[in-house]
């Protein structure tokens, strides 16, 4: 059990990654690192988690959750239903926009949802957010958080949404294909794409990132929504779509299979990608772009909110949080969770770059996403 | 009861049905495209031409529809023909059943699964790899054109073969003998008897497909890459995306003006190039 | 010519193969065989979702084809004695609703009932009883087999009443010379004659709603059918899962068109 519990980190992304290709089983996963231990603790301190019958507080056979691509380690769900007897079901969403389209259209089904910081407030004068009761999630430390990350959750002195990853928005390249002329700025981005990487580009299917950056080519910020500089963006991305490989958030596939060479991206896509295939970078735009921080939600109407709450808290503990940061890459802004990482990935520059990067970084503003004509822009934008 | 009493008892629930479930859903549609977009998204009433005058926005998207639909249908029917022909005419009929089942098949696999196999085949790894084998390198297939077209006759084909396949299998076989009797070369026979006979059925099946790929969503937005851009996929960008019910509902109404005109003038088209015949039967 | 066909199987076959030789990979990807395994049936089995997902396609596909033929068959018949005005736009009606985009029916559906859900259901919470948790109407299954039944009934309708044309009209004038009720000559005249069209209808029916994806997609609310699952995990990168899910419908299929072959020859001999 001791040396089940101290499995170095090599050691548990090694099987990690045997876990992913399928070559062992869950339950080996499970046992050698510790993960079943887990549960099974975690399963007797917490009622809210635990299936069994002393504590029986029935959450139900499932819980539908709403996310963003490459987000989680389904070993951490794998455990949640082994621990609760709950599923669940993920569905994936490449942007903020269509979630919202979703909820207003009524009747999604989800129990929790991932929004990202700009977006709680449309939410909640939209009235589709739920507010969240602390007391169901003992796991919620707020004193842990970096405000930073974590404001964007409490509106007018509600709680609404508790905070899981942050990260930035910049672009990875195959540098195989760059000719020893690296791309380090979002000019280069979008000017290689014409040029040498012509072709193999890829922009995200999503208004704020694919306008946004197109914005900070031209040196304007990030979140205009001037008339003008969304002109200039629109004329920008025209001019580039011939030369696109594909718009669309799940890139991925396309950049490990090497049709793709260069595509806009987040931290942990980044992070992935660099992991298995060092040949591709991930960079941060040195003209600025997006710093964002997601968060955990409940929607109106949740159908099992007994299990959203469980399914938040579970992700919101520490151990499991640290393993979800180990499988996706995105930084969390919880020091509880922070001081269970190794070093290699708290001084990993994808996932915390350089100050004077940062400090370039501009959060999403609200009105990016009512915004009627940054919606209309992208839709002629893929539809020209 | 009369007659004429229990006619309408039997017709009331199907024309109730349509009154809720189309004219109603219809209607709305209509009355939202003169509306406008909410603050955060959806449908103010107002009462507008903007969302008309905005159409040319999506003139791109309506291009790739009148353009890879029809010639989507043509390619399905140029390859549906020989087969069903090879079908009908050519094979033994102990083979004829099994081989069309053989057809429909994969016509029962999900149109999503089989468009996601096509995403590997066309890919990098998949064709392109292979033609990279034989010395033709940078070929690229996946998010093209080309690819969405190959999606669309890939999966139509069977409902353009069997149609075609029908109307030659009626065909008697005498006619054709006749033909051959009196002289003709095969050539001859198949664009004097074959082909004018087997019309209704081409007909019929380029109206299916046609009608379907006016309206086709999921092809262009799996193998399409976001960039081959039809008239259903600008629609589900506006109601899921950018939650513009009132220009999303003009795109709509044009949509469906555009297929009712083509249609009905196709139709009348086809009606009298069959003048004279009595077996058209188009629907 | 034989070669031509064989390249059209070939073309037909091929990525039908690729799916069913992946859903034997042991590895997790759908892009790079790792061996054979029988995993991901077993894994698609078990999934309560996949499950629940099989069932809900199910039951839309019978509830909204069983409708569709019965109303559909029952309209067609009506609509042979019928003339005049009410004819010329029941007939429209039924022209509309079989060349309207699935894409566009989907979405007219959706902002119909959204909306009309929006002012039924304050109106229906304020009348009903004080206590009482009043329902509220939303998208669902309800309104998803109402979108199916209405688009598969005008194919019924079309399908049937092509058959009733070629139907002798004198078969049932005889038939009520001979003082058959209108009900006993629909019965044991006209039904028996019909049932081929109305059986084809239904199969019809039922494949094109299991198989629907679009309109599902708008108006199933949180309501989760086979296509709707599969696409959803196509989006979150496809494990071989999907793969075995598509092999068992296919080969499902398969099983079911032979058996219905055999039964019909079988019939056929008597």
């Amino acid at each position: 059990m001791k040396n089940r519990d101290t499995i170095s980190k090599t050691k548990f992304m090694e099987e990690l990654r045997r876990y992913e290709k399928g070559s062992v089983t869950r339950r080996h996963f499970l046992g050698v690192t510790g993960l079943g231990a887990a549960t099974a603790v975690m399963g007797a301190a917490m009622p809210g988690l635990r299936a069994g019958p002393a504590f029986a507080q029935d959450i139900g056979d499932r819980v539908v959750l709403a996310t963003w691509p490459n987000y989680h380690d389904t070993a951490n769900f794998d455990a949640f239903t082994d621990a609760t007897g709950a599923f669940v079901q993920v569905n994936v969403f490449g942007s903020n926009e269509e979630m919202l389209a979703k909820l207003q259209a009524g009747g999604s089904g989800w129990d929790v949802f991932v929004p990202t910081n700009y977006t709680i407030t449309t939410y909640v004068s939209e009235d589709l957010i739920e507010p969240l009761d602390v007391s169901k999630l003992p796991n919620y430390d707020p004193s842990a958080f970096d405000p930073r990350f974590s404001d964007a959750g409490t509106v007018d002195g509600t709680l609404y949404a508790v905070p899981k990853n942050w990260g930035t928005t910049g672009f990875a390249v195959n540098t195989a294909h760059d000719g020893g002329n690296a791309l380090t700025t979002w000019k280069d981005f979008f000017d290689r794409t014409k040029d040498d990487y012509s072709g193999r580009t890829m922009v995200h299917d999503y208004q704020l990132t694919t306008i946004g950056n197109a914005l900070k080519y031209f040196g304007y910020s990030f979140n205009s929504v001037d008339e003008n500089e969304l002109a200039d963006a629109e004329k920008l991305l025209i001019e580039v779509k011939p030369h696109l490989f594909a718009i669309s958030s799940d890139y991925q596939p396309a950049m490990r299979s090497g049709d793709a060479w260069l595509t806009m991206c987040w931290t942990g896509d980044g992070k992935q990608m660099n992991s298995d295939m060092p040949e591709i970078s991930y960079v941060l735009g040195a003209e600025g772009g997006e710093i964002w921080s997601d968060y955990y939600a409940i929607p109106k109407g949740a159908p099992h909110s007994d299990a959203a709450y469980a399914l938040i808290n579970h992700m919101l503990d520490p151990q499991v949080n640290a393993r979800e940061v180990l499988a996706h890459g995105y930084p969390v802004a919880d020091a509880n969770t922070n001081a269970l990482l190794p070093d290699e990935i708290k001084n990993d520059p994808i996932l915390y770059p350089a100050q004077e990067l940062l400090d370039a970084l501009e959060f999403g503003a609200a009105a990016t996403l009512t915004d009627p004509n940054r919606a209309e822009l992208l839709a002629r934008f893929k539809s020209a | 009861m009369t007659q004429r009493e229990r006619n309408w008892l039997l017709v009331a629930p199907a024309g109730a049905w349509f009154l809720v479930m189309l004219v109603l859903p219809l209607s709305v549609v209509f009355i939202f495209s003169f509306g406008e977009r909410g603050a955060a998204g959806g449908y103010v009433p107002a009462f507008t031409f903007e969302q008309y005058a905005n159409l040319p926005a999506r003139l791109t998207a309506f291009k790739n529809t009148m353009i890879l639909a029809p010639l989507g249908t043509l390619a399905a029917m140029l390859i549906a023909y020989p087969l069903a022909y090879q079908l009908a005419v050519r094979t033994d009929p102990k083979w004829k059943n099994i081989l069309l089942v053989l057809v429909i098949v994969p016509f029962w696999t999900s149109i999503l699964i089989r468009s996601y196999a096509w995403i590997f085949l066309l890919g990098g790894r998949g064709i392109p790899a292979l033609l990279g084998t034989f010395g033709i390198e940078g070929v690229r297939l996946i998010y093209t054109p080309f690819a969405v077209l190959i999606g669309i006759v890939y999966g139509y084909l069977p409902l353009m073969v069997f149609p075609i396949y029908v109307a030659l299998d009626r065909l008697d076989n005498r006619l054709l003998e006749a033909s051959s009797d009196l002289g003709a070369r095969p050539l001859a026979t198949f664009f004097k008897v074959t082909l004018p006979l087997s019309i209704p059925g081409v007909a019929t099946g380029c109206m299916l497909v046609f009608i379907l790929l006016m309206g086709e969503f999921l092809i262009p937005a799996l193998l399409g890459g976001g960039k081959v851009f039809f008239v259903g996929n600008a629609l589900v960008d506006l109601f899921l995306q950018s939650r513009n019910w009132a220009f999303g509902s003009a795109v709509a109404f044009t949509l469906i003006v555009i297929m009712l005109v083509t249609v009905t003038i196709y139709m009348r088209l086809i009606a009298r190039l069959q003048t004279g015949r009595d077996d058209v039967s188009v629907m | 010519m034989r070669a031509y066909a064989i390249c059209v199987y070939l073309f037909l076959y091929t990525p039908i193969a690729i799916i069913a030789v992946f859903s034997f990979n042991a590895g997790r990807h759908a892009s790079q065989l790792q061996g054979f395994s029988m995993q991901w049936y077993g894994r698609a089995l078990k999934n309560p979702f996949v499950m629940e997902a099989l069932e809900t396609s199910l039951i839309v596909a019978l509830i909204s084809a069983t409708l569709a033929s019965i109303l559909g068959t029952l309209a067609a018949v009506g609509l042979q004695g019928i003339r005049g005005p009410a004819r010329a736009i029941f007939d429209a009606i039924i022209y509309v609703a079989v060349m309207i985009p699935g894409i566009v029916i989907g979405i007219a559906t959706l902002i119909a009932l959204v909306t009309v859900f929006g002012v039924l259901n304050p109106w229906l919470a304020a009348i009903w009883p004080e206590g009482a948790t009043p329902p509220a109407l939303s998208m669902g299954m309800g309104s998803l087999i109402a979108a199916h039944t209405m688009f598969t009934m005008a194919l019924v309708i079309i399908i049937v009443r092509a058959r009733l044309g070629t139907l002798e009209q004198a078969l049932g004038e005889a038939s009520a010379d001979l003082y058959a009720t209108p009900f006993g000559t629909f019965r044991q005249v006209t039904l028996p004659l019909i049932a081929p069209a109305v059986l084809a209808g239904f199969l019809l029916s039922f494949t094109f709603s299991f198989d629907d994806f679009i309109i599902a997609f708008f108006v199933a609310g949180s309501e989760t059918t086979l296509p709707i699952y599969v696409f959803s995990s196509i989006r979150r990168g496809v494990t071989p899962e999907i793969n075995a899910i598509g092999t068992m419908v296919m080969l499902a299929s398969l099983i079911l068109l032979i058996a219905a072959q055999l039964i019909l020859r079988r019939g056929d001999r008597k």
